[in-house]
């Protein structure tokens, strides 16, 4: 407690203050390095609006120039080349479809981990973490040879089943150690009350478990989104194509003559994403430190 | 009452094993089909010659012998090495600069740009790739632009993405930019964990922002610098999206990586076989990564 009224006599207030008025060379130089490192992230992502709105004609001779026109055929071309309407919603689809194979599996799984502990859930425990390590490049060759067995290939459940099955050890862990921390006293005081398993589990645990359940659907849904390697192996005709796999067909389907359209599908594509983020820019990094955390 | 309450416990729960079944059934059944199936097959498989079409012949470890003499197999090996290699020295002390800096420098600006450092992270892997294209394209990307209305020959002249000594670098760079948020959030999350008194206590002896930095914060967060050394490695093995997509692997061999020969073995030339050895290897090259991060972690522990 001495501490704190000695510090301020040493001038440390003094010295956030005079930071604060006149700012040292180095804090200048840093702030101009971050502010590059920042545009250098940003840069990309924002030319593409120089030159989504041209004509050919008016990118050949002025590609620098602001755009005279808000032209939006060149979003309709890139819309319709690769057909990014239809890519959306077969990805809206196998986004539900991981949500709801990997959440609530992973929520069950979890509560029996955590409030259920014997020698037989904890080596099952151990069973399902050791999934967390596994690269899915390991497996790529057996699951597509399974999903053409359970005539799954080609099939949106094929594609999202798959996608669960690497997400649903991450979220048991993390399911697992949320039950964790909810106070052992609920529990038996439900008990003492009658409630039975069931009851405890689908009436007072789940409907605590909210925060978790929205970072665990929120992320699920970013990475059933992002997916492109199963994707590539799993999918193969035109019409089931995400909107990854889309995506990455189109400089081979416009050619590298029609920049304006590209430019234009560049931005259609990474919209949906970046608004995602910018909404739940706190959740998203909340789930990703804690993945990080986990791993490490 | 007690009475009854003490026989339940003797006899057998079977609601409370029902119960368990239930809740564990779902998440095993999909674990069971679709992972852990497929792992045990891919260990049978790497042991076979296995095509597409064709019977599996039982060819013991004649596959990865064969991998050895795989001029693709062997370019994409060390080419996990050198990528681990350079996003070590590379994309870490980068992202420490940021982290630190960041949270050091707690101007209204720095608060702002936080969050713009990690959004290249969230974009799918398909994004980044078309942006890169976008950028690096010989024809007519960002770069060839500006060369050309500047009058720039020479830039005009570099093909990224065509020049096979060049390729390896602007693939490494467009990944270094989609990557790198996470390891500055990662920083950022273990440096504002250390105490305040070590801050305070630096300042006291008037050590100023560097010499806090190397004495206090490096030796604070080293367990996290190490496991983002190891995760970098663990990525460079599994690394396939992004190469794929804006070089597919070329041009030659120049950017290819595990998972490229992988996917080509597997699925153009449909040696079943062959690829299942190469995710044997990737899987073993993993898990000595995974082993001696625990080892990390139980050293930092103890």
């Amino acid at each position: 407690m001495k501490l704190q009224p000695d510090l301020k006599m040493t001038g440390l207030e003094d010295l956030e203050e005079s930071r604060k008025n006149r700012p040292s060379l180095a804090s200048v130089v840093i702030h101009l390095i971050l502010i590059i490192l920042a545009s250098a992230v940003i840069l990309p992502l924002i030319l593409p609006f120089l030159f989504a709105f041209k004509t050919p004609l008016e990118f050949a001779y002025h590609p620098w120039n602001l755009p005279q026109q808000f032209r939006l055929e060149n979003f309709q071309i890139a819309w319709e080349a690769v057909k990014l309407g239809q890519g959306m919603f077969n990805t809206f689809i196998v986004c539900l479809g991981a949500i709801l194979t990997t959440v609530p599996p992973a929520a069950m799984a979890g509560y029996i981990f955590s409030r259920y502990r014997t020698k037989v859930t904890n080596v099952l425990f151990y069973v399902v973490m050791a999934g967390f390590f596994v690269p899915a490049q390991m497996v790529l060759i057996p699951l597509y040879k399974l999903d053409l067995k359970l005539q799954l290939i080609n099939t949106l459940p094929g594609l999202f089943l798959a996608i669960a099955t690497f997400g649903i050890p991450f979220w048991t862990m993390i399911y697992r150690s949320f039950f964790s921390t909810l106070p052992a006293e609920l529990m038996e005081a439900a008990k003492i009350d009658g409630a039975g398993h069931w009851m405890i589990f689908f009436r007072i645990m789940l409907p605590l478990t909210k925060s978790a359940s929205i970072l665990a659907v929120l992320l699920t849904f970013m990475g059933a989104w992002s997916d492109f390697m199963l994707s590539l192996i799993l999918l193969n005709s035109q019409n089931l194509f995400t909107l990854q796999l889309r995506v990455s067909q189109f400089m081979g389907q416009m050619g590298a003559n029609y920049f304006p359209q590209y430019a234009a599908g560049v931005i259609i594509s990474a919209a949906p994403t970046i608004i995602l983020y910018i909404i739940f820019r706190k959740k998203i990094i909340e789930g990703t430190t804690l993945a990080g955390a986990l791993k490490g | 009452m007690a009475t009854a309450q003490n026989t339940m416990k003797k006899s057998f729960d079977w609601s409370e094993l029902i119960f368990k079944i239930v809740l564990l059934l779902p998440a095993f059944l999909i674990l069971g089909i679709f992972m852990f199936y497929p792992i045990v097959e891919t260990f049978r498989i790497s042991l076979m010659r296995a095509s597409g079409l064709g019977e599996e012949v039982f060819i013991g470890f004649y596959n990865y012998i064969k991998l050895f003499s795989n001029e693709e197999f062997l370019a994409g090996l060390l080419h996990v090495f050198q990528w681990a290699f350079w996003s070590v020295v590379i994309q870490i002390p980068l992202a420490f600069f940021i982290a630190f800096t960041c949270t050091n420098y707690k101007t209204r600006l720095i608060k702002g740009l936080r969050g713009v450092y990690y959004l290249s992270n969230v974009l799918p892997s398909a994004i980044t790739a078309m942006l890169g294209l976008f950028i690096f394209q010989p024809n007519s990307g960002v770069i060839v632009t500006l060369a050309k209305t500047l009058g720039w020959g020479w830039l005009e002249r570099i093909d990224f993405l065509g020049d096979p000594k060049l390729a390896f670098w602007s693939v490494f760079a467009l990944a270094t930019w989609a990557y790198i948020g996470f390891g500055i959030i990662y920083f950022m999350a273990n440096i504002e964990q250390i105490p305040a008194e070590l801050r305070e206590a630096a300042v006291i002896d008037g050590a100023n922002k560097w010499q806090y930095a190397r004495y206090i914060v490096v030796p604070q967060i080293s367990y996290a610098l190490r496991i983002q050394a190891i995760l970098c490695t663990v990525g460079s093995l599994k690394l396939f999206d992004l190469p794929w997509m804006v070089t597919t692997g070329g041009p030659g061999t120049s950017t290819v990586t595990l998972g490229i020969t992988l996917y080509r073995e597997g699925f153009l030339n449909w040696q079943y076989g062959k690829a299942a050895a190469i995710g044997v290897i990737i899987f073993l090259l993993s898990l000595a990564f995974t082993i001696v991060q625990f080892s990390l972690q139980r050293e930092s522990q103890n």
